[in-house]
């Protein structure tokens, strides 16, 4: 299982933004058939990280993932999100799949956030096919407000 | 009917945009759908991750059966991305009908992201076993 590292923004520099150039390309490229070698597809769930003012959201889409199927674990800064996707069609002797998108299976992904969180306040919610995880800064890393006394 | 191996890892695909939906701002993605038929009716099922049955909207003209469907859970406008695998945005899908169904039954449910939508066979296009009587 590959670990994904992430930046902060406060780090985000020309090399960020060139990552995220050639992210774009080789998307355009995927989209047209000219990936690198044989055709792959990402990992599941994709998932999104966003920076907010007390700390960290990963969202992932896992739509048809049941809550009790998926297992979310914080510890300092690496989040490990896991679980299975069931698809059962009823099958009852005439059955037939026209189209078939959709995958089942089990997943599991880790990341590493820029600085840590604190995996008593973090909380997980899974919503219409959305996970949610908000992870709060360790106190440590919290920035905080220092009231300046006059002498 | 065999299944996928339940164990299997699974993979994601880049989400494909509709081209031809330019009516609305925004990004409209094509879901992924499983069609599968029974005895007495088709199932669809798309994906149709952040979508609640509030904002999910299925029509049918003209037999063109139609899946319209925008984001109950978005990100927070407030929220800086960090780090990006996937792309937000409306869904579209449309698909040319059967004659076989009867277009007064379809039943349609929403749950963890996932549409179900039920098209029952017409009854004159349901099979039926004829008895065979000795002469």
């Amino acid at each position: 299982m590959a670990s994904i590292r992430f930046r902060s923004p406060r780090s985000r520099d020309s090399w960020a933004d060139l990552d995220r150039l050639q992210r774009d390309m080789m998307r355009s490229f995927d989209r047209l058939g000219m990936g690198p070698g044989p055709a792959r597809g990402a990992p599941f769930p994709p998932v999104n990280l966003y920076e907010t003012t007390q700390g960290y959201v990963l969202t992932a889409e896992i739509p048809g993932v049941k809550s009790e199927d998926l297992e979310v674990s914080v510890e300092a800064e690496r989040v490990t999100i896991g679980g299975k996707r069931a698809i059962e069609y009823a099958s009852d002797g005439s059955t037939s799949l026209h189209r078939r998108e959709r995958q089942a299976g089990v997943f599991r992904r880790a990341f590493n956030l820029p600085e840590p969180a604190d995996p008593e306040k973090t909380e997980a919610v899974c919503r219409h096919g959305i996970l949610m995880v908000r992870l709060p800064k360790a106190e440590s890393h919290q920035p905080r407000h220092i009231s300046v006394r006059a002498s | 009917m065999s299944n996928q191996n339940p164990n299997r890892e699974i993979e994601t695909r880049e989400k494909q945009e509709v081209e031809r939906e330019k009516t609305r701002p925004g990004i409209v993605f094509r879901p992924d759908v499983d069609i599968v038929e029974q005895t007495g009716e088709f199932l669809v099922v798309a994906d149709l991750p952040g979508v609640d049955d509030q904002h999910v909207n299925v029509r049918l003209e003209n037999g063109l059966l139609s899946i319209h469907a925008d984001l109950a859970v978005e990100p927070e406008p407030e929220w800086q991305p960090i780090y990006d695998e996937y792309r937000v945005g409306s869904y579209y899908r449309e698909f040319a009908l059967s004659d076989q169904i009867d277009v007064n039954e379809i039943k349609a449910a929403m749950k963890n992201g996932v549409l179900e939508l039920h098209l029952p066979k017409a009854e004159k296009h349901r099979p039926r076993s004829i008895e065979v009587k000795a002469g």
